[in-house]
């Protein structure tokens, strides 16, 4: 049953991995941000660790974003998006591929962009740092479940970014707006009672997000 | 007779105010080879995606092989060849047909692949990306992977559009090949000479409605011409 998913991650993997388009892209632009608040604004270390988390996954989504448009964008081409529709398969299986290979790649990326960030922001390392994997994954899962049907929505149009931000902002707002408030915790140490709920709230909007979607994708992939 | 392998049964699409059909009606039997002719614009290329499933029609319905064209049990024994490749150019030609070879559940996938690649002449580039082919060599590599999963129905829209020469010569060998084969083959062209050298039926669709449906058989390239698309009836392009 997970076959064609299986494909269609494979498949997108091997092209990423061999172009590192998506991922090269998204760790200059994170980079840059990092490199420009850091030198713009001569802010306390108490400031920083305030501003820290939505600057950390202000990186995440704006980098997110060029590798959601870039998942469906590859499929754009030469008609692959139409040999989707003709797959004698479940849409909801393209969707768990597609879904798969944003996320991987998106995370693939965090780590990658993630030892820079404590670098330039003399971020003190500990062992409570490790709540942050649960954060990083359930924001991440959150963004990209629901990125990833709406991105193949806006590739049927002319102005697919716009649309893709029109589209998504609105309804992920949530899951990064806790994204950041649980990120600040963990890097200021101070994990409250708070967290554990907040944290579970992120993952029951990510189930929903991927439910509805993968159900909904077979509409998408119809002209 | 059977159930025909395509049944189009007053088939309607309009896109907002434009209309691209008009209560288009006829059906191929299992083993026809059909050309559906017409000028640019006459509701060809909308007719193959509503018979290949991808397009919904406004009114009227659809049959293959008896049921709905998005069954999944149709949508596998149906092959698209278009003037869009449906290949990556980041990926090599074998590692292209694989992945196809697995979502069509084909059985011995690394023998097939290597089969439709020598029925190609490409066996000697398998291993080269795509993006490095010439515009023949990837017609020619888009025809492997429709043939890959052995389709009981072929739709074919303007298939040697841009080809050269030597892989113009190619696709209708294997066309030929498989309707030999017995397979089902709905063509769209602008060619006349090819579509009467391999089709048993022709149809013409003009101004979004079928205005003759007859044998091969019974008439000429020059007549179709001359009936159809003389300077008189509009010429052949639009």
């Amino acid at each position: 049953m997970m076959r064609t998913a299986i494909s269609i991650l494979k498949k997108d993997l091997r092209m990423e991995f061999r172009s590192k388009e998506s991922i090269l892209a998204m760790w200059i632009f994170s980079l840059l941000i990092f490199v420009i608040f850091n030198f713009t604004f001569e802010v306390s270390r108490l400031v920083m660790l305030e501003i820290a988390p939505g600057l950390l996954w202000v990186a995440f989504v704006f980098s997110g974003m060029f590798g959601l448009n870039q998942s469906f964008a590859l499929e754009k081409e030469n008609g692959n998006l139409r040999a989707m529709a003709l797959m004698p398969v479940d849409g909801g299986q393209i969707y768990v591929g597609k879904f798969f290979s944003v996320t991987i790649i998106m995370l693939m990326f965090e780590a990658l962009i993630f030892p820079i960030f404590v670098i330039f922001y003399d971020l003190q390392l500990s062992l409570g740092m490790f709540r942050l994997i649960p954060v990083l994954l359930a924001g991440t899962i959150g963004f990209t479940s629901l990125g990833t049907i709406l991105s193949a929505v806006a590739v049927h149009t002319r102005n697919q970014q716009i649309l893709l931000s029109l589209l998504l902002w609105p309804l992920v707002s949530p899951i990064i707006i806790w994204s950041v408030t649980l990120t600040g915790m963990v890097l200021s140490g101070e994990v409250t009672e708070a967290f554990y709920p907040l944290l579970v709230r992120v993952g029951a909007f990510d189930v929903i997000f991927f439910t509805l979607s993968y159900m909904l994708f077979d509409f998408i992939l119809e002209d | 007779m059977g159930v025909p392998a395509l049944e189009v049964l007053g088939v309607s699409k309009d896109f907002g105010r434009i209309i691209a059909l008009r209560g288009v009606t006829f059906s191929v039997q299992a083993g026809e080879f059909v050309s559906i002719l017409g000028r640019n614009g006459a509701g060809k290329t909308t007719l193959l995606n509503i018979v290949s499933g991808v397009s919904r029609p406004s009114e009227g319905e659809v049959k293959l092989f008896g049921t709905d064209p998005s069954d999944r049990e149709n949508k596998a024994k149906l092959a698209v060849i278009s003037h869009e490749m449906f290949l990556y150019g980041n990926l090599t030609a074998i590692e292209n047909l694989e992945y196809y070879s697995r979502i069509y559940n084909v059985p011995d996938a690394k023998q097939r692949v290597e089969e439709v690649l020598s029925d190609v002449e490409l066996t000697h580039r398998r291993f080269d990306l795509v993006a490095t082919y010439s515009r023949g060599m990837t017609q020619r590599l888009t025809i492997a992977r429709a043939l890959l999963h052995e389709p009981s129905l072929l739709l074919l829209d303007e298939p040697f559009t841009g080809l050269d020469q030597h892989a113009i010569g190619m696709l209708i060998t294997l066309l030929k090949k498989q309707k030999e084969m017995g397979r089902t083959i709905l063509l769209t062209t602008h060619d006349l000479h090819t579509a009467t050298e391999l089709s048993d039926r022709y149809i013409v669709i003009s101004k979004h409605k079928i205005v003759k449906d007859g044998l091969i058989a019974d008439t000429s390239p020059d007549a179709i011409r001359e009936k159809f698309f003389s300077a008189e009836a509009g010429g052949l392009e639009s």
